[in-house]
């Protein structure tokens, strides 16, 4: 099995407060697994430490069997922006520029010239029911359009995994519901692995298989079980 | 990457906007400042070099060619209607005379030379005022190098080796001094260009320190909105470096925007400035000019400064992709942030008493006094503002105080922030203030009477090693000047006793002293009186009495026997009479300093002072501005930044009356406090050099300091309270939410 | 709901008489619908002839029920194996879920990892809805909409559950 993900052992404590405290987790190529748990257990830290945001105290992350968590912070930032797709529950837009920019983001950080940039996040507009809205502001944008264009740049250049946290926490049912189908069926079309951080067993029923994060450790299930 | 940094930068809406053009403008005026300052010092420079050659008596430090026949000199100064004239007295001895700058030749016996403003004076002026003063016929104007500034009266008179040689100070030179005044040790003409140094130094510290602190309020605002997008940069990747170069154009944009404008300001003001007579007189345009090094300087180094400390400013806050995580409460202030403040109070202390010879010495000395102090109001304000929280929190009975003291005490930092402007602005004023009140007490025209203005004397006493005056010149037609009241010889006193302070050179008899009004009595029963040639009373003499003083009697002495040592005329203080009578003394008496009323020969000074206070009360009231500025935008940003809790606050049944008084308190307390430790710091400052430099005591200073004070204080209030409105509408339910 | 499991389950706790099992019953499981005398005694005997239960000896003495029962081995291996298994997640699941829980904690077992099992149970039945929804017909996604719900409702009752097992346990071993 080749494990696109996989944590062991990681700890993170913020302060005195321990966050995470052993936690394992393995992950296979192109599997889309639901992170859940009450909130506060971790599951948006262990998250955080997947996606090499966050460096864990103790513990080893690797992706494709490489370890991120003793990398440099420019070069996790290079992972996230060439290996990473994310999509929040909100606020990561940046509201000084329009849609397409936004979505075009991560290229133009990575060095794509402008136009080409551009062209390539049109694309996806057109890809995901958001015909017309690629100038405006991310203020004048619906809550489901934001998230359909995060969902955009978070696939725009193409990631390995794509990290989904609570990313229908700020839509209603229906929306919610969009956004999942759409994110779920893009994955599959391009075999992305997905690790969707989420407390609604719905939301987590669009996963193959689901996680709980208790006290800061995983527990999993039989993952035989969970393929059938 | 740099084109997304100026569409960031540019298209936050109106908020970002807003932003960048209070920062860029403040930036403008602030290298408008900046500049002006330093073309100031170059035109004060070439103002003082183009003074070099009236100097040219003190041959040690001339240069240049050396003529084969030597010319005659002497210089004297001579006044026309409160200006100073510098007069010239030339003697060609042969065809090889040295030629001063700003002429062909010198003027030869019958002819003068004056500056164009001179000339412009002599055109408008009628004869007997002023151009009979000068023998002969205008031959010619003095050219640009030689003048200083377009205002300059300076006049070239060419007579007979033998007229010259029996001027007082007259001396024989060959070649002319070519340095500035600054340079040669007994040079008196010109400007001392450290003390202007010091002052322009001074003041620019003054205004640039209130706009420093006004564009570090202003590049907080919205502060947590930036954060949050530099957040969401990272999440997708991008690396610390790639939002450090985000940043800093962001930062650079206004730098450099506010730079050019700046440049702008200075070019569009130049003219203006030049009129401004900072050293007294006019410069002249080209003179106020940048030198290439400080505008390449100005230009490049402030936008570079402004991106390296938005680079400084990114590594305090480690941006994470998750923005800034937890807030934690700061380390409150120590008391050790009282040092500076009494290491520049212990500084100036030391110095009573040790005051360093040089000027030089001096400026050092007391100047980085002062800007310790001044640091030391800045580092000492927070833990300032936490004591006075503290004492708040504990003496409030009302919910109000007790959370205002409570937000204080946790981050005084913030609070001291917004009013730091403020109290820097009070420091100063009150430094200028106490110096200068209690300069001008001291030697100001506080026992002004009329005779300082009205009394026209020429004097020649042994005291300066002269000859006396001839009383057969004194002109018959003096006393048909219209105007002119009465004409009174003052004699020699012989038997003047030098260890006595109240023994005087000057004798008058009682019957003359009465005829001027405010020259003062005689002791009673005295037929004659020792005066002062001049009959005014010289500073810091044991005649008291202000505006009447009372002159000791005269010795037992034949009055009309002793040698005249002065001519007195009392005119009605007209310019037309002041100035004939002064014609006709000089023409009566040119081997002796040229006449002059004790105003003529104090406007020197007074002039100065009075431009130092006007230049004061500009600078006080620019930076009470500047601070109100600043205050004014830190509350609102501040009101943007914290509208949550306070909303949250008002949801838990906080009265919008005592969020107000939250509000109000939360700048008040750090404004009132630290005020009142500007103002004492600027006070002992004040007193510590004036003790030190002067041996003055420091006078109280006058209602307008506290007219200034008070309304700035008052307008502070007023800002603050003038934000209420916004506070209703800001900390609606609306603002609970989270987004 | 199953009762004959449910009082064997009370029964492993300890021998009870019939009386005895009746008012626990009515006071963990019943809500509102006590169970009748002669159910109990009807479903006693039948699982004494299938040997899941035996009569104890009389007590001597006193009150008119001197029958005590006790669970025999056969009884508490089919209460374990019981309890163990996940219920078919399924809509009005709560009255199973809830003995469950509550005979799990009372028999000190692990009432955690049984609703573990039953999350997992869960999400399983609701992923082939959510299949069926992205694949099939309206009609069927409607369908699968009105189950999904369901489900989910139980999840949230499990999630709450698991959060107040502790208190749970207090209140039943009392």
């Amino acid at each position: 099995m080749s494990a696109a993900l996989r944590a062991s052992g990681v700890e993170l404590s913020f302060g005195a407060t321990p966050a995470l405290r052993g936690a394992d987790l393995t992950i296979a190529t192109g599997e889309i697994v639901a992170v859940m748990g009450p909130s506060g257990s971790g599951k948006s830290t262990l998250l955080h430490c997947l996606a090499g945001i966050l460096v864990p105290d103790a513990g080893q992350i690797l992706v494709d069997g490489q370890r991120i968590d003793t990398l440099s912070e420019t070069r996790r930032s290079e992972l996230r922006r060439d290996r990473f797709g994310f999509v929040f529950q909100f606020g990561q837009l940046v509201p000084e520029l329009t849609a397409a920019e936004n979505v075009a983001l991560p290229l133009l950080l990575g060095g794509v010239r402008r136009k080409p940039a551009l062209q390539q996040a049109r694309e996806w507009f057109d890809r995901l029911g958001l015909e017309g809205l690629h100038g405006r502001r991310s203020g004048e944008l619906s809550g489901g359009q934001a998230q359909r264009v995060a969902l955009a740049r978070a696939l725009v250049g193409g990631p390995q995994v794509l990290f989904a946290d609570e990313p229908t926490g700020a839509l209603d049912s229906i929306t919610g519901e969009q956004v999942m189908e759409l994110l779920v069926s893009l994955a599959r079309d391009r075999g992305t692995t997905v690790v969707l951080v989420t407390h609604e067993a719905r939301v987590a029923a669009y996963a193959d298989r689901e996680v709980i994060v208790r006290d800061g450790r995983v527990t999993s299930f039989d993952t035989q079980e969970a393929a059938a | 990457m740099i084109r997304l940094g100026l569409r960031m930068a540019v298209a936050g809406g109106r908020a970002a906007v807003a932003r960048l053009a209070i920062i860029g403008a403040a930036v403008a005026i602030g290298v408008g400042l900046v500049l002006a300052a330093l073309a100031g010092t170059t035109a004060v420079q070439r103002q003082n070099a183009h003074y070099g050659w009236l100097n040219s008596a003190h041959a040690e430090a001339a240069t240049g060619p050396s003529a084969a026949d030597p010319a005659w000199w002497a210089f004297r100064e001579d006044y026309f209607r409160g200006r100073s004239i510098a007069r010239i007295d030339v003697a060609v001895t042969g065809p090889h005379a040295p030629v001063p700058p700003g002429l062909s030749a010198l003027p030869g016996p019958g002819e003068y030379a004056v500056s164009p403003a001179l000339a412009e004076l002599l055109r408008t002026t009628p004869p007997d005022q002023l151009s009979e003063r000068f023998p002969g016929r205008r031959t010619a104007v003095l050219g640009r190098d030689a003048l200083a500034s377009p205002d300059l009266l300076i006049a070239v008179v060419g007579r007979t080796p033998a007229d010259v040689a029996g001027l007082r100070d007259a001396t024989q030179l060959t070649r002319f001094v070519s340095v500035s005044p600054e340079h040669c040790l007994r040079c008196y003409v010109g400007t001392g260009i450290n003390g202007m140094a010091l002052i322009l130094a001074v003041v620019v510290a003054a205004l640039l320190f209130p706009l420093l602190i006004f564009i570090g309020v202003a590049t907080r605002l919205s502060a947590a909105r930036r954060e949050q997008r530099l957040a969401a940069m990272r999440l997708v990747g991008a690396t610390p470096r790639q939002v450090a170069t985000l940043a800093t154009i962001e930062s650079m944009i206004a730098a450099t925007a506010g730079t050019l404008l700046g440049f702008g300001l200075f070019l569009l003001l130049r003219p203006v400035l030049a009129h401004v007579p900072f050293t007294g007189l006019r410069f002249f345009l080209d003179d106020l000019e940048l030198t290439w090094p400080a505008a390449l300087l100005m230009l490049f180094g402030v936008p570079i400064g402004a991106a390296l400390s938005a680079r400084l400013a990114l590594r305090r806050v480690r941006m994470s992709p998750l923005g800034v995580m937890r807030r934690v409460t700061p380390k409150p202030p120590r008391a050790w942030r009282l040092l500076p403040l009494i290491a520049g109070l212990a500084e100036l202390t030391w110095f009573v008493g040790r005051k360093p010879y040089t000027t030089n010495g001096q400026t050092a000395a007391y100047l980085s006094g002062i800007l310790v102090v001044m640091i030391g109001v800045v580092v000492a304000g927070p833990w300032v503002t936490m004591t006075g929280s503290r004492l708040l929190a504990r003496l409030a009975r009302r919910p109000a105080g007790v959370i205002a003291g409570r937000r204080l005490a946790d981050d005084p930092r913030a609070g001291f922030r917004s009013i730091s402007g403020l109290a820097l602005a009070l420091f100063v004023g009150s430094v200028a203030t106490g110096v200068i009140t209690s300069y001008v007490a001291e030697r100001g025209d506080s026992a002004a009477t009329p005779i300082i203005h009205n009394l026209m004397t020429v004097t020649s006493w042994s005291g300066h090693g002269q000859q006396p005056l001839d009383q057969a010149s004194v002109p018959p037609s003096l006393t048909a000047v219209p105007g002119v009241r009465a004409v009174v010889l003052i004699r020699d006193n012989p038997q003047i006793d030098k260890n006595d302070p109240n023994s005087w050179p000057g004798l008058i008899s009682c019957a003359d002293l009465t005829r001027i009004p405010g020259s003062g009595h005689c002791s009673p029963g005295a037929a004659a009186a020792q005066v002062f040639p001049n009959l005014v009373p010289p500073y810091g003499g044991s005649v008291r009495g202000g505006s009447d003083p009372q002159w000791p009697p005269a010795p037992e002495v034949p009055l009309d026997r002793q040698a005249v040592i002065g001519v007195a005329v009392d005119t009605d203080g007209s310019p037309a009479a002041l100035e004939t009578s002064r014609t006709l003394l000089e023409n009566a008496f040119p081997q002796v300093d040229g006449a002059a009323s004790e105003g003529d020969i104090r406007d020197d000074s007074t002039r100065l002072l009075r431009q130092m206070q006007r230049l004061a009360d500009i600078v006080i009231i620019a930076s009470l501005v500047i601070a109100g500025c600043s205050l004014a935008v830190s509350i609102t940003g501040g009101l943007n930044e914290r509208k949550r809790p306070f909303a949250v606050l008002r949801l838990a049944g906080l009265r919008l009356s005592d969020l107000r008084g939250v509000v109000l308190l939360e700048s008040a307390v750090p404004l009132l406090a630290v005020s009142a430790v500007a103002v004492a710091a600027g006070f002992v400052s004040a007193a510590l050099f004036l003790k030190s430099q002067l041996g003055y005591e420091l006078r109280p200073p006058g209602a307008g300091y506290y007219a200034v004070t008070g309304t700035g204080l008052l307008v502070s209030l007023a800002l603050i309270a003038s934000t209420m409105p916004l506070l209703r509408r800001l900390t609606g339910p609306a603002s609970v939410r989270n987004d | 709901m199953s009762v004959p499991l449910t009082l064997l389950g009370l029964l492993e706790r300890q021998p009870s008489h019939g009386y005895d099992l009746k008012r626990d019953y009515d006071t963990y499981f019943g809500r509102g619908k006590s169970l009748p005398f002669g159910q109990v005694y009807s479903t006693l005997a039948r699982l004494t002839r299938d040997g899941k239960v035996v009569m104890d000896e009389l007590a001597p003495g006193d009150g008119p029920d001197r029958k005590r029962y006790v669970i025999t081995e056969a009884g508490a291996t089919e209460v374990d194996a019981w309890l163990a298994e996940p219920v078919q997640a399924e809509p009005h699941l709560q009255t199973v879920l809830f003995a469950k829980v509550v005979l799990s904690l009372m028999l000190d077992r692990g009432a955690k990892s049984y609703l573990d099992a039953q999350r997992h149970a869960h999400l399983q039945r609701m992923r082939e809805l959510t299949e069926i929804k992205r694949s099939g017909e309206l009609v069927d996604g409607l369908l699968a909409d009105h189950g999904l719900f369901h489900l989910e409702a139980d999840l949230r009752w499990i999630d709450l559950t698991a959060a107040r097992l502790e208190q749970l346990r207090a209140q039943v071993r009392r």
